[in-house]
């Protein structure tokens, strides 16, 4: 059904815009000019959330930050299978995705853990790399108290839907 | 984000200095390489969106989408300037219909928009909170990973993921309506 969404938009537009008599390459050319120094802009944010993402790892403090927490979440109601995704998914979405993909071969996409795993992914979203990317071309980053809040709501949908798998 | 940055930073050199003195550049460096080849692949996607954004735009077609979102925007974010508010639409539906191309194009130039404006701490903060928090309807990537591993029914987390989707935006919505001052 999605993948009918996006041809569907592009054909409309193309259309609408041959009726209104728009020169189609023109504009389309004048569109992707601004593509690279786009690209080029928001780099230096990717380098630093990637280098925060793999020293975050490569130090063990994820796994550190795992273990210690994995008692308060184990309150909550993530099983500690998932602890390490959930820690993982504001800093980086390739990251998640590979767990997803182990968390799928290891205990069955059909398995509770799975499901769970599929809808924690689904549910949030790359927190730290949105903060780098859209604030690229700002001067006023005063992030702190937004970044808090996006954690604090991601992870209250994450102990909601290890609820709700097990009812679902 | 210094604060962040630089907290994660200072204790995950020191950690390796101590455990894995090598680790530490190597850990920068793939995480560098691992930009450059996103950056890439961004370029790509940015090129072919922001080329079929601007027929849109030619068109007249974006301001009306904008109008249709209009009382909804007025509701989250309070007054926005045409310009910004023409950009937070467009991103929002590309969210919700799950083209993550065109969210980030959408995205930067609608802070950028609301930054210009002044004053719209509260707008922008609204605004991150809302994208950071994910406004998915369907969450097709997962869908797909899904249905190449061989669930039995692929498509049976769609509910809870729109309702968990909506738990994190709901909790978001209202902690910045409470938290963050300064609505226009």
């Amino acid at each position: 059904m999605s993948s009918y969404i996006i041809p569907f938009l592009f054909l409309t537009i193309l259309m609408y815009s041959a009726i209104k008599k728009v020169k189609p390459y023109d504009a389309f050319t004048e569109g992707a000019k601004s593509a690279l120094p786009f690209a080029a802009n928001i780099f230096p944010y990717l380098v630093s959330i990637f280098v925060l993402t793999e020293l975050f790892e490569a130090s063990g403090i994820s796994d550190f930050l795992t273990q210690i927490l994995s008692p308060v979440f184990g309150f909550l109601g993530i099983p500690k299978e998932l602890c390490k995704l959930v820690m993982i998914k504001p800093f980086s979405g390739s990251g998640s995705l590979a767990m997803l993909s182990e968390i799928f071969s290891e205990y069955g996409a059909d398995s509770y853990l799975a499901r769970c795993a599929c809808v924690i992914y689904g549910s949030s979203e790359t927190v730290f790399y949105i903060a780098a990317v859209y604030f690229a071309n700002v001067k006023n980053k005063k992030l702190l108290l937004p970044i808090i809040i996006s954690l604090f709501a991601s992870f209250c949908s994450c102990v909601f839907a290890c609820f709700i798998c097990k009812i679902m | 984000m210094n604060v962040i940055f630089g907290t994660v930073l200072i204790s995950a050199v020191a950690l390796l200095l101590f455990f894995n003195p090598d680790g530490a550049l190597a850990a920068m460096l793939s995480g560098g390489e691992k930009a450059l080849s996103l950056t890439l692949k961004m370029a790509v996607i940015y090129a072919v969106w922001l080329g079929i954004f601007s027929l849109a735009e030619k068109t007249g077609l974006t301001e009306k989408t904008a109008k249709v979102l209009s009382p909804f925007n007025k509701l989250l974010f309070g007054k926005l300037p045409p310009p910004a508010e023409k950009y937070v639409s467009l991103n929002l539906s590309a969210n919700l219909l799950g083209m993550s191309g065109a969210t980030t194009p959408m995205g930067i130039k609608a802070v950028e928009e609301l930054d210009k404006f002044g004053g719209t701490a509260y707008a922008t903060a609204m605004f991150f909170v809302i994208n950071a928090t994910s406004v998915q309807l369907i969450p097709s990537s997962v869908l797909a990973l899904r249905t190449q591993v061989g669930a039995t029914n692929p498509s049976d987390i769609i509910l809870p993921t729109i309702l968990a989707t909506l738990v994190s935006s709901v909790v978001g919505i209202l902690l910045v309506k409470i938290f963050v001052k300064g609505k226009a």
